[in-house]
């Protein structure tokens, strides 16, 4: 995997011409602020007075929202678009198979996204050692930022498989999916919401089970069945939509 | 109508013991006889065991302790709905000896308190000796009686416990009582209109907590020595009384009693000895009976407050104050001929025992989970309960950092497998590191206490003191609240959350003092009410002349004031800070009504505060949120008043948490309102 040209590309670009510290400046310059900012922010609750009761949670759910967009801008390749070598070029010019560029495509969405990870790690320890947040609790959060990264991130390389020269279209796209997904999806069934869950978990909160007629599931599971079918399904996706031409 | 005295009495017969060894014997010899009926050669083994049965039949100190409880509620079973009141509980053990804890659920909250019901627990560790009784005094605070209180005592030896009824007991109006020598009541009758209950006691019944107090009106003391008083029972007397209680000392033949320096420190008068006097009674403003001839009285030169009746140059009704509280002293012996005779006695002992009419309370706080939001939320007071400083320099130090490895890595200055091992430790150690700074090493305490009072000047150098109390938690655990001596009551006033972990508990010991067990979530909070009554020798005097005000001054109090205001309708003074032992006496002139009139506005007779600001926010923020709130002016103040207030430097600790890991803040400001004569007063 370590020799896969297009895992090289990638990281040459990111991180060797340096193309790639954009991604982790706004991740770090938006975080940072928050972390600091929220602790005085007041609550809506009246019996948790304040930001620095919900330190964590408001960490966590900034962190989500941001390795979550930023794997799936990462992954539909629009920083240095101009730099990355198409996938037909790999494919017909360099000879390299299909299940090649997936596996290259792949192996650096995951690394980018455990370095993002990495990054903020400690901002959010920070953040639950002051409000008090239990460290399975912690450590939970940080599982599930990487599990909701690469379900929703591998999306991102569905659509640049899919529409690799139409730029903005996968753009557009994108950011549809994103607020779709991660935002509105909160609007018709709260434990579908990565944000709801992941503030539901933290808080040691129960959320509603999905009740169909007599039949009724519990949250937890409908939730984490919905996400590795949404990863599961962008993966078959993107292997798919390699191979469609 | 005769009135209603609750003489002693038992309230309920003993409830049996739980764990009754007597039965554990019976069932023995029950198994003997049925084995021996049936002609069954005992075993080796059964035989013991009959033996061993016999021995706990026959010496019950080697079985189980066998607990009974008895218990007196109030005053001879009655005490004021609302009010807080002693409850005295016999424990007697006739096994062997116990060592436990009593326990006592009362229900607090409900819809009269606007909120769910919850329990609230009294406890007292308990040894109990074989064969033996002890009397434990409590004092507990209801806040409604649908549900009975629970008495239990619960330790390895044995188990007992019991309900009781409380309905049975009220009384929806405070308790007279009558402490009197022998238990021997005057015979005198009052008038049907007093509904209050009279109760006689003795002077061993007196609770020792001035709480257990609060639901009594008056106290009569007639005939009655004071010597054997406890130092307990003084002090919760006198503490009752300088926070409001009435005293009503009626004099006797036996003049020597109030000789005696327990009772004289409550007498306005010197007691010389008894003189027959003719007496001329005012039952009313303007009415006057018969006199009553060779009625004994106590002859006595009065030395203190102010005197209402006089007869042959004897003060015969003098009325002194004593903090809130006030002593009332008739010389004349009503227990006998020919007081005890005269007809029109009821309405006149009625008239010493009427409610004193014109009081103001203090204008209350405000207190609630607004203003502690507020506080809680201002920057100068979060950075007194989180490491904001800390953070915002390791956040900056992280950013600079990454910053710095990201240019080293673009320049190639090291060789990049090392810089990137680097950068790993570096992320590694600054989120190990930061995470033991925040979670221990930081400026994080576990729980802060903060205390905001208003001492409301009262007279004789006494205080009330309304404290508000903030109790808030930055993680799961309890926390014990200990009060000091003079508080006379806890209202808590946010609701309890929902999913709070454990109950409170209250743990009482034998000399009244009272510690609050308060479980609280991390980033819970409670708010809660307290009023004390201390000693705070400064006085601040107002006399209203032509035009001006003239205040006096004198602090012989332990404390400095700092940041003291006087503020009149249309004006405010700046007074600086007021030293201890500072004395002075200033004239501030009034702003008149034609004055006002030319500035271009109407005289306003509203004390205006909202110009007044103080350095430390946090003082800034209770001065304008809870001590003179802006949206609900108090008609104290909204009518034309002197208000003088200044905050009392390091002020005395009223309510603690000994813990270093819980910080305590307190706030106290002394204040005092004189209202002042409008123009049509004048």
């Amino acid at each position: 995997m370590k020799d896969n040209p297009v895992l090289r590309e990638s990281l040459d670009i990111f991180f060797t011409e340096g193309h790639g510290f954009t991604v982790y400046f706004y991740l770090l310059i938006i975080l940072a602020p928050v972390e600091f900012f929220s602790l005085y922010l007041p609550s809506l609750d009246a019996q948790m007075w304040s930001g620095s009761a919900n330190l964590f949670k408001v960490c966590a759910v900034t962190a989500l929202l941001l390795t979550v967009y930023l794997a799936l801008r990462v992954a539909n390749q629009e920083f240095a678009p101009w730099r990355f070598k198409p996938i037909k070029r790999w494919v017909r010019e360099n000879g390299l198979a299909i299940s090649a560029v997936g596996q290259g495509q792949l192996a650096f969405l995951f690394l980018h996204v455990a370095l993002s990870i990495l990054l903020c790690t400690p901002l959010l320890i920070w953040a639950g050692a002051i409000a008090r947040t239990p460290f399975p609790r912690v450590a939970g959060t940080f599982l599930l930022l990487l599990f909701y990264a690469l379900s929703y991130g591998v999306w991102g390389l569905v659509t640049l498989a899919l529409w690799e020269r139409r730029a903005e279209s996968r753009q557009v796209l994108i950011r549809c999916f994103f607020f779709f997904l991660v935002i509105l999806s909160a609007l018709f069934y709260l434990p579908v919401n990565p944000v709801a869950f992941l503030l539901a978990y933290i808080g040691r909160q129960d959320l509603p089970p999905l009740s169909i007629g007599a039949w009724k599931a519990p949250a937890t599971a409908v939730h984490f069945t919905f996400h590795v079918l949404i990863g599961s399904i962008g993966l078959a996706a993107h292997r798919w939509a390699l191979r469609k031409d | 109508m005769s009135f209603s005295v609750d003489t002693p009495g038992r309230d309920a017969p003993p409830v049996p013991p739980l764990n009754s060894c007597v039965g554990v014997d019976l069932r023995g010899l029950g198994t003997f006889s049925r084995k021996f009926m049936e002609g069954k050669r005992l075993t080796h083994g059964s035989g013991w065991s009959f033996l061993l049965l016999l021995s706990f039949f026959l010496f019950p100190s080697l079985c189980g302790a066998e607990i009974f409880i008895e218990p007196r509620i109030g005053f001879h079973g009655v005490f004021q709905l609302g009010r807080p009141f002693p409850l005295e509980i016999e424990l007697s053990n006739s096994g062997r000896p116990a060592e436990g804890t009593l326990e006592i659920t009362v229900w607090k909250g409900g819809a009269t308190k606007g909120g769910a019901p919850y329990p609230l627990y009294y406890r007292r560790d308990v040894f109990l000796s074989p064969q033996s009784r002890k009397t434990v005094q409590l004092t507990v605070d209801p806040d409604f009686i649908s549900r009975p209180l629970k008495i239990a005592f619960s330790s390895p030896a044995g188990t007992a416990s019991r309900e009781i009824d409380l309905r049975r007991h009220f009384s929806p109006s405070p308790v007279i009582l009558l402490v009197s020598e022998g238990n021997t009541i005057p015979a005198v009758s009052l008038s049907s209109t007093l509904t209050n209950r009279l109760v006689a006691l003795t002077l061993a019944e007196l609770p020792p907590d001035p709480r257990a107090l609060l639901g009594v009106s008056h106290l009569i003391l007639y005939d009655q020595s004071l010597r054997d008083l406890s130092r307990s029972q003084l002090l919760a007397f006198d503490t009752w009384l300088t926070a409001g209680g009435r005293m009503v000392i009626l004099g006797s033949l036996n003049y020597s009693l109030y000789q005696e320096p327990t009772i004289s420190r409550f007498l306005p008068v010197r007691v010389t000895g008894t003189k027959r006097i003719s007496f001329h009674p005012a039952l009313d403003q303007g009415e006057r009976a018969s006199p009553i001839a060779d009625v004994w009285a106590q002859a006595s030169t009065a030395i203190g407050g102010k005197v209402l009746a006089e007869a042959q140059g004897m003060p015969i009704l003098v009325e002194t104050s004593r903090g809130k509280g006030r002593i009332t002293y008739l010389s004349l012996d009503v227990g006998r001929p020919p007081m005890s005779q005269w007809n029109g006695l009821p309405r006149f002992l009625q008239n010493l025992l009427a409610p004193a009419v014109g009081e103001e309370l203090a204008p209350r706080t405000r207190w609630d989970d607004s203003v502690f939001s507020q506080l809680i939320l201002s920057p100068s007071f979060i950075s007194t309960y989180l490491p904001t400083g800390s953070l915002f320099v390791a956040i900056v130090v992280y950013l600079f950092s990454i910053g710095l490895f990201s240019w080293l890595w673009q320049r190639q200055s090291f060789p990049r497998r090392t810089l990137m091992v680097a950068f790993l430790f570096f992320v590694v150690l600054s989120t190990g590191g930061g995470y033991l700074l925040f979670s221990r090493g930081g400026n994080i305490p576990d729980g802060v206490l903060l205390s905001s009072s208003v001492m409301e000047s009262s007279a004789d150098g006494y205080v009330e003191v309304q404290s508000n109390l903030a109790m808030f938690s930055t993680q799961i655990r309890q926390y014990g609240l200990q009060m000091e001596r003079g508080w006379m009551e806890l209202v808590p006033v946010a609701a309890p959350s929902r999913d709070r972990p454990e109950p409170t508990v209250v743990f009482q010991d034998g000399s009244g003092t009272s510690r609050f067990q308060l479980p609280l979530r991390e980033w819970d909070y409670r708010l809660f009410r307290v009023r004390f009554v201390d000693r705070f020798p400064l006085r601040a005097e107002f006399e209203q002349q032509a035009g001006k005000l003239r205040m006096r001054l004198n602090n012989q109090s332990a404390k400095d004031l700092a940041d003291c205001w006087l503020v009149v309708p249309g004006q405010r003074y700046a007074l600086g800070d007021i030293p201890r032992g500072a004395s002075w006496t200033k004239d501030f002139p009034l702003a008149s009504e034609e004055g006002q009139e030319r500035s271009g506005g109407r005289r306003s007779d509203a004390v205006d505060f909202r110009e007044i600001s103080f350095k430390d926010k946090t003082r800034e923020i209770l001065f304008h949120s809870s001590f003179f709130p802006r949206d609900e002016g108090s008609v104290r103040w909204s009518t034309g008043a002197a208000v003088f207030f200044g905050w009392v430097k390091d002020p005395d600790r009223r309510v603690s948490v000994d813990d270093q890991r819980i910080r305590n803040y307190d706030y106290t400001l002394f204040r005092t309102i004189f209202p002042l004569a409008g123009p049509e007063d004048e």
